[in-house]
């Protein structure tokens, strides 16, 4: 289903008859580029992956793995319905069938027989008019994009040439609106009394910044006085209200512009008081306009914050006090209780913003609103933008060595990326990956699982599961690394599905492995490395405070002799010989370490008399190799878990060898510094007796 | 020409076809491919399997491809049989199923009777 590039539109035909699909792209003829599908699922799938490029989907009804209907209710949760037009393709006639795919939002049913003239006119009429209805939503934004953007640049020009005289810093009108604005977001989500649109929420912000031009005509002298006025020139400033709502009421055209009609009112009674003892026309209660009342509230608690020439700036906190004291006016007190509500809110917001972000974040807003009214759906324009993203994506997708895949839960169904199809032997759709038997058996069950579980236990806040796991690929098993991340609805926090990539990181996982082998072991004889070895047995120890560990130092005599005679090649292979004899001398859990030159130790855990294993290490190295006598020295060392530390065994153990090697060489010998051969076999029958009188436990 | 005598012989509406399909050449061509169509074959096996929901698919789809080819008798019997077979919303056939057997002789004639004719072309 390659994307088409001709320019040509795409319709894509879901139909499970070949046939039936042969028919239908004939009647259709080569205008249109024909992308098929021969089920619902795969119908889904096309348009995941197309999107908005496909022109009208001609949809079959009665089809395997998903029916048409089915079909149709993901296009209407995903919401494609409203920018796919469908057309039903059916020899079903029941009048119920057609009813309900007209209520899925279907936009023509065309019934068999299939007459040519009706396909291809009935094809044309209905891609014509979406296109033209998508040209049209489109330039009707442009439209409003650019009225709004004017709009708001007259308004700011306007609002700013009032506060440079005002000697305010630019920033008063932009606090204002941003501060209205929550406010009035704040009301309409605790009442419907004011039946506020979202509409008139932006007009009410954006004429916020008009609510002082009245003070152009008040005379400098009063309007930057710093100390307190007179009665005569208060009375001259409060008059700021009239004019300002008279300018507006003299403009010669637009009087019935809403946004003017609010600019006037918010002029006029932004110093209204609630108990009706403000100016300048004391109404009372909800007689003052919202508009007015919200706008009064941002511009005293804005005045308040903020530095004037008359006094300093108070706190957040303090400011809120004085409003919700009376001491800046009485206000309605279900307002009082929105500013409370948004307190915090108010705070970060004004400190954010910057006026070109508060305004286009405001013309996007109203610019949606207009063109899709009441909903919040995505328009058509983001929908492209979508589809260019997904373009992105396939491209960068293809190019990267990984599996990358989109998983949705409704309908269970994983996508692909074209890497994953190509060198996995994937299909490009899974429907129900977590049950599907190719997937299983190539990520194994149990990894599957693991990452379903974790995937869903993740949370909105941390969806992100990153595991490594194995893979059988070709048979052959190699590492992947899986990065997922969980989508969860924004809304509620149901589980949608995930996105994630698998990447093969086979090579750099054995590197790794070959270098912890490396760090752990001997090069040359490839036993445990003395650092390795230690570290274990202390950890056992640790874990087995009551086992008795049985340790062996032991080297071969004379090996300087075996050097200097037939040479160091030589000598390494009579090692090599040693280590392998020891390893084959011991149990599997016992541990076999070289110390460093000829020397090397045995670590075992020992629950019977210690001589007969120590005997049997002994003989086994004991020997000839290459027609050389191999004779060993060895001294043992027996300690509780508890008991000792690991570095007094190997010293007790290591004396004792010495010991032996001055005795004679070619034998071994117990430590007499910890527990002897004798003390550690009365410890081990003493543990006996004790488990002996205990009931044992069941699974021990 | 041989298409008169095609639908004669299977008693087809040929005016029909040829007024949905609008020239010969395409209803020639779509005949060709209903000859390799293999949703007959898919009803006897669905039916044989005891696949109620795909005999019901297969049915609908053979009824629907020779509606639009015009073969009158195929389409009547296998709109019938898609009828019986039609799955509620519990997905139980709508039935009787005891018309079945009968049904797939009536079916097995007119299928035969159509390819026969087709083979005239």
């Amino acid at each position: 289903m390659p994307a088409p590039t001709d320019g040509k539109r795409t319709i894509l035909i879901v139909d499970d008859s070949a046939m039936n699909r042969a028919l239908l792209a004939d009647m259709i003829g080569s205008d249109y580029d024909i992308v098929e599908a021969e089920n619902g699922l795969q119908g889904v799938a096309a348009m995941q992956k197309l999107g908005t490029t496909i022109s009208l989907v001609l949809l079959d009804i009665v089809m395997p793995e998903m029916d048409g209907f089915e079909v149709l209710a993901v296009m209407n949760q995903n919401r494609w319905i409203r920018d796919i037009p469908v057309i039903m393709v059916s020899s079903e006639t029941a009048p119920s069938c057609i009813e309900r795919a007209y209520e899925f939002g279907v936009t023509d049913f065309i019934s068999r027989p299939f007459d040519a003239n009706i396909v291809r006119r009935r094809v044309n009429n209905t891609i014509m008019l979406y296109a033209k209805q998508k040209a049209l939503v489109g330039m009707v934004a442009d439209q409003i994009y650019e009225r709004e953007k004017a709009n708001n640049l007259m308004v700011s020009i306007l609002s700013h040439i009032v506060e440079f005289r005002n000697g305010e810093s630019g920033l008063h009108v932009l606090h204002v609106a941003t501060m209205t604005e929550l406010l009035l977001n704040q009301v309409v989500k605790k009442t419907d009394r004011y039946g506020l649109t979202p509409a008139d929420i932006s007009r009410i912000a954006m004429a916020s910044s008009l609510h002082d031009i009245g003070k152009i005509s008040i005379p400098d002298a009063v309007l930057n006085k710093p100390g307190r006025l007179t009665d005569d020139e208060f009375d001259l400033m409060k008059t700021h209200t009239v004019i300002g709502a008279g300018m507006l009421a003299d403009v010669p055209v637009h009087q019935d512009d809403p946004l003017v009609r609010t600019a006037y009112e918010i002029c006029r009674w932004h110093h209204e008081r609630y108990d009706g003892r403000g100016y300048p026309d004391g109404l009372e209660g909800d007689d003052i306009p919202i508009s007015a009342q919200a706008v009064s509230l941002a511009d005293v608690y804005d005045a308040l914050t903020s530095k004037r020439v008359y006094k300093d700036a108070y706190p957040h906190e303090q400011a809120l006090a004085m409003i919700m004291n009376g001491e800046c006016g009485t206000f309605n007190p279900f307002l009082l209780e929105c500013l409370t509500d948004i307190a915090d809110d108010i705070q970060a917001q004004l400190q954010l913003e910057s006026f070109s972000q508060g305004s286009e974040r405001e013309i996007m807003k109203i610019v949606d609103d207009a063109v899709s009214p009441g909903s919040t759906e995505a328009s058509s324009r983001t929908l492209e933008l979508l589809d260019y993203e997904r373009m992105k994506y396939r491209f960068f997708a293809s190019m990267s060595n990984e599996l990358q895949y989109e998983y949705t839960e409704d309908p269970p169904m994983a996508v692909l990326s074209d890497w994953g199809v190509r060198k996995l032997g994937l299909p490009e759709i899974i429907q129900t990956p977590y049950q599907d038997p190719a997937l299983l058996r190539m990520f194994g069950a149990d990894n599957m699982q693991k990452l379903h579980d974790a995937l869903r236990a993740t949370t909105p806040e941390d969806p992100v599961v990153q595991m490594e796991f194995e893979a059988l690929v070709e048979d052959e098993p190699r590492w992947f690394q899986v990065t997922a991340h969980a989508n969860w609805s924004p809304d509620d926090h149901v589980y949608l599905g995930s996105i994630g990539k698998m990447v093969d990181i086979h090579e750099h996982h054995e590197r790794l492995m070959d270098l912890e082998r490396k760090a752990t072991h001997d090069s040359l004889t490839g036993l445990l490395n003395h650092a390795y070895a230690r570290k274990v047995i202390q950890e056992r120890m640790e874990l087995n405070p009551d086992h008795t560990f049985v340790f062996i130092v032991l080297d071969m005599d004379r090996f300087k002799d075996v050097n200097d005679t037939y040479g160091h090649l030589f000598g390494d292979r009579v090692l090599h010989h040693l280590a392998q004899r020891l390893e084959g001398s011991v149990r599997g859990n016992d541990m076999v370490a070289r110390v460093g030159g000829d020397e090397f130790f045995v670590c075992m855990e020992c629950s019977v008399p210690p001589e007969p294993l120590v005997k049997r290490v002994f003989d086994s190295v004991t020997g000839t190799y290459d027609g050389l006598d191999v004779s060993v020295s060895m001294g043992v060392a027996c300690a509780t878990g508890e008991g000792h530390s690991y570095d007094e065994l190997f010293r007790s153990a290591d004396h004792a060898l010495y010991e032996m090697k001055g005795a004679g060489r070619g034998g071994f010998a117990f430590s007499d510094g910890l527990l002897s051969a004798d003390e550690a076999r009365s410890v081990l029958s003493a543990i006996d007796a004790e488990a002996a009188a205990e009931p044992a436990p069941a699974d021990r | 020409m041989s298409l008169e005598t095609c639908y004669a012989a299977l008693g087809g509406d040929l005016e029909g076809v040829r007024g949905r399909m609008l020239n010969d050449e395409r209803v020639v061509k779509f005949i060709g491919i209903f000859a390799e169509d293999p949703c007959y074959g898919n009803l006897r096996a669905a039916l044989d399997d005891g696949n109620l929901p795909e005999a019901f698919r297969a049915a609908h789809t053979l009824k629907g491809i020779s509606r639009d080819l015009g073969f009158t008798p195929l389409c009547e019997v296998s709109s019938t049989l898609a009828d019986v077979l039609r799955p509620d919303d519990a997905g139980v056939p709508a039935g009787p199923l005891e018309k079945v057997p009968e049904l797939m002789d009536r079916m097995e004639d007119a299928y035969t009777a159509t390819m026969d004719a087709i083979a005239i072309i």
